[in-house]
């Protein structure tokens, strides 16, 4: 049978800049073992498949799938996945809203704009400051150590995954940062935290800040696009009072040391809720044949 | 930015998802080194192949990349490129016949069978080989060995080959990923191939492919053909091929969930032929 194909750059504004997804629009007739079977073909971080769906209050049904596994929920699927049903005419946002049905549950996504400039974002579990700590703190000096810092304190915040954020006094500062993986990783260990996020004010007219996630052991990676710890920094902004724009919307540039240029888009609402998003590109559109 | 035709094949598949897959981008005018190098990268796939026009004497030509680098020369991509060349009305056969040309230079390719279906047969660069094992064999591999058969062979890529006494050892095997590529670093190989007899089930040999190693970077492929390929060299050079005409059947990549099946002839000259079934998983447009 043949199935209505794309593959999706996520939180890209150009091809290869962002998270590579494939999108199985026509899902029906396809198995548990056959959707693994495709996810782990493709071999991109994740591939969904599109349902109709199976109540007037959900948009369409989604399945997620990485080539080993099957993922209960995850943002940039979420995201990547609404740019196509889009694109492909399969879905109608109402009141600029979609409704995805996943196996975690139905799902609101906010549809922002439309054509090239469409943003779609996915509200986020709510995060709280854990812990306000100051430079000096014997736990953190070591992974901060040789970084210029900016004026607001660390912070370790709990939105699911807990990361330590660090304000830097520059963008430059943020983007020569050397990460000392070790500290890191002890600094994750310790605290029962991911690692360390950090982020610094931008002059760019695109972006209003520039983040770098480093994770720490064991996977000890820096990732390119991050949609929750980003979330976790919008929370924090909103705390303190410092969100970059009046309007609770702002984007963040990621992934330039590492190869990537995503552009992730926040958004803190009126009710306090944080939701994480961005633009998509289509890299590859067609159709798959696949038996089921 | 102009569309693209993209096909996204399977090949050594009897069906679908059974093989290794492939990207091919079927027009690439205007592409450079590092697009290319930066969508086979994107696309993820353990190759992406791009056609561009041939020089006099090759019917189609193309570039080979996988995520991290080009090759001079691969089987699975140079199988399933002259499928899409001629399903996709690139090159026509003469008398079963064409020239592929690659960064190793032209190599011929054997058709048979439909052009909406053909059956491909690309020749295998040259073999020989490098030389015999002198230190121990990492852990594990060394319980599974046949003793004093493990050498390195090379046809562009460098494989260590260790014949496995049953198909169960051979199937059943754990790697120890780390002591693998740490050996064929040691050694500048591209991995390790073992294989067994195995004649009972429709194929003749059963094959696994290793390469945790700087060179690739992929713990275990699921279908290879430059292996395959050496392993009919080592055999053929042992008079222990499974069959008098030089033709097998080779059976990879069940351990992955895949089920590949190469088919393998070493004709007069000693050359090896690598070829098996294609299937055409997606086809579309690429922006890029």
């Amino acid at each position: 049978m043949t199935r209505r194909y794309v593959q999706l750059d996520v939180f890209a504004t150009r091809p290869g800049a962002g998270n590579p997804l494939a999108v199985v629009l026509d899902a029906q007739g396809l198995d548990d073992a056959a959707m693994q079977a495709i996810a782990r073909w493709t071999r991109l971080p994740e591939t969904t498949f599109v349902f109709p769906a199976a109540s007037d209050d959900a948009s369409y049904r989604i399945r997620m799938f990485s080539p080993r596994r099957e993922v209960p929920f995850a943002g940039h699927p979420s995201v990547g996945t609404a740019h196509a049903v889009l694109d492909a005419g399969m879905a109608v946002p109402r009141d600029g809203k979609l409704i995805q049905d996943g196996i975690a549950g139905k799902l609101p996504l906010r549809v922002i704009g439309e054509g090239s400039e469409r943003t779609i974002a996915v509200r986020t579990p709510r995060a709280r400051v854990q812990e306000i700590a100051s430079p000096d703190d014997p736990r953190l000096q070591a992974a901060l150590a040789g970084l210029r810092l900016g004026t607001l304190p660390p912070a370790l915040m709990d939105g699911g995954r807990r990361w330590w954020l660090a304000e830097l006094a520059s963008e430059a500062d943020l983007r020569n940062a050397a990460p000392d993986w070790a500290a890191i990783s002890t600094l994750a260990e310790d605290t029962d935290s991911m690692g360390l996020f950090v982020y610094a004010r931008s002059e760019d007219p695109v972006h209003y800040l520039a983040v770098r996630a480093f994770v720490g052991a064991p996977a000890q990676f820096e990732d390119a696009a991050s949609g929750a710890a980003n979330a976790t920094l919008a929370a924090w902004l909103a705390d303190q009072l410092a969100l970059p724009s009046g309007d609770g919307f702002y984007r963040v540039s990621q992934g330039r040391e590492v190869g990537f240029d995503a552009i992730i888009e926040l958004q803190v609402d009126a009710e306090g809720d944080v939701w994480s998003g961005g633009r998509a590109v289509t890299v590859v559109e067609g159709a798959m044949d696949w038996p089921g | 930015m102009p569309n693209r035709r993209y096909v996204q094949l399977d090949v050594f598949a009897p069906r679908p998802g059974t093989g290794n897959a492939l990207g091919v981008v079927l027009d690439s005018d205007g592409m450079d080194t590092a697009a290319m190098q930066a969508l086979a990268a994107w696309l993820n796939l353990s190759e992406t192949t791009f056609f561009l026009p041939p020089d006099a004497g090759a019917d189609y030509r193309i570039r080979i990349f996988t995520p991290g680098s080009e090759l001079p020369f691969a089987g699975h991509p140079s199988v399933g490129a002259a499928w899409a060349a001629i399903v996709h009305g690139l090159a026509t056969p003469h008398d079963g016949r064409l020239v592929q040309q690659c960064e190793v230079g032209l190599l011929p390719v054997q058709v048979e069978g439909e052009v909406n279906a053909p059956r491909i047969a690309v020749r295998s660069p040259h073999a020989r080989k490098l030389g015999a094992v002198t230190a121990p064999l990492p852990a594990g591999l060394a319980d599974i060995a046949q003793s004093g058969q493990t050498a390195l062979w090379n046809n562009g890529p460098s494989w260590w080959l260790i014949e496995v006494a049953s198909p169960e050892l051979l199937r059943n095997f754990q790697p120890d990923f780390a002591a693998i590529a740490a050996w064929t670093n040691a050694t500048a190989a591209t991995g390790v191939a073992i294989f067994a007899h195995e004649s009972a089930s429709g194929h003749d040999l059963a094959v696994r492919a290793f390469c945790p190693g700087d060179a690739v970077g992929v713990p275990e492929d699921p279908v290879t053909g430059s292996a395959n390929a050496l392993i009919a060299a080592s055999l053929h050079a042992q008079g222990r091929l499974p069959h008098e005409d030089g033709c097998y059947i080779a059976s990879q990549g069940r351990e992955l969930g895949r089920d590949g099946v190469v088919a393998v002839r070493v004709d007069e000259q000693c050359h090896v032929w690598i070829g098996g079934q294609v299937q055409q998983i997606i086809q579309g447009q690429l922006d890029w």
